[in-house]
């Protein structure tokens, strides 16, 4: 448990420190618990997201970095993606089985970033209607099947 | 606070040249200065320990954290550093955790029919006729029974009689089937 707060200081000193373009850490949302960050985030420039903010939802279990985080849009912009669901929960591996105790709060960032900068067509997933109505609260509970790797 | 207590840690003036070279020896994963080094063959530094807790939490699929390539306990190299005191090998002091052992129910309750399961193979005949008798017993695989009891011990010996005894009565049944 220990490690786990030390590790989550350490990641939340460099981001403050040298934050990536376009990722704020809202510093008040981590004052009240370590274990849930806020992280405010701007569509990157050229991209399809230009000028819109979202809000990322970052969720530690205490066996963090072992573990992934639970990361989720939340808030009123949800970006409309063929990997986001329209209640903000990721079609994103590394987010699930390529975690690696390696990356961290910035990397994950910077990934959905990317992830975001490269869709050509602003549209939701597919099975949107269906998975928004039968999916738990945890994303991390979905058994995501990755086969898109274009986007 | 949070910032109060991440400060705390270094010193509240850290020097930029020697943060830098600090962080050149941190764990790749606890992200500290990495204590009971080990790097792995592609050449990335982890804690033993964090190492070691990575490689048990993903047996099935052992990548390095950081380059995804293969990796495993037996394929890193502990770093000794001139300053270390303990010359021991840092793979050492935190042997790897025996896997749990998993034994095979006793008794089946009820009827197994024709499952797959984890048991192995098991099949079982419902008619009591002669030639399905040899057939079931000889499609029996691994169905659970408890192994022969260790030799010299009692129930050792008394088994051996019976075994004689009904080896006798199967010879008498066969001369006797023979002749009529």
């Amino acid at each position: 448990m220990a490690s786990m707060e030390k590790r989550l200081h350490k990641e939340l000193q460099a981001l403050t420190k040298e934050p990536p373009r376009g990722v704020h850490v809202d510093q008040e949302s981590i004052s009240r618990n370590i274990t849930e960050w806020l992280v405010h985030l701007d569509g990157a420039e050229g991209s399809l997201y230009n000028g819109e903010k979202f809000q990322l939802v970052f969720k530690f279990s205490q066996s963090y970095p072992f573990d992934s985080p639970q990361v989720m849009f939340v808030g009123n912009n949800i970006p409309v993606h063929p990997h986001v669901y329209s209640n903000g929960h990721i079609c994103l591996s590394i987010l699930t089985d390529d975690w690696s105790p390696a990356l961290s709060v910035t990397s994950v960032c910077l990934s959905i970033v990317s992830m975001l900068s490269s869709c050509t067509e602003k549209k939701r997933p597919p099975d949107n209607a269906i998975y928004v109505k039968t999916c738990s609260k945890n994303p991390k509970k979905t058994r995501w099947y990755y086969h898109d790797d274009d986007v | 606070m949070a910032s109060d207590t991440a400060s705390g840690d270094k010193g509240s003036g850290p020097n930029e040249s020697t943060e830098t070279d600090n962080s050149m020896f941190e764990c790749n994963i606890c992200l500290d200065s990495a204590r009971d080094a080990v790097v792995s063959m592609c050449g990335h530094l982890f804690c033993w320990q964090c190492l070691h807790q990575w490689l048990e939490t993903r047996p099935n699929r052992q990548t390095c954290p950081v380059c995804k390539a293969g990796i495993s306990k037996d394929k890193v190299v502990p770093i000794y550093g001139r300053g270390s005191t303990d010359q021991k090998d840092p793979r050492e002091k935190l042997p790897p955790r025996p896997q749990g052992q998993r034994a095979e129910p006793e008794a089946q309750g009820g009827f197994p029919g024709f499952g797959f399961g984890d048991g192995g193979f098991h099949m079982s005949f419902g008619i009591g006729a002669f030639p399905f008798g040899i057939f079931a017993s000889t499609f029996n695989f691994n169905d659970g029974r408890p192994g022969p009891p260790p030799a010299g011990s009692a129930q050792h010996q008394e088994e051996q009689v019976l075994s004689k005894f009904f080896l006798w009565v199967a010879v008498i049944f066969i001369i006797w089937l023979l002749l009529a």
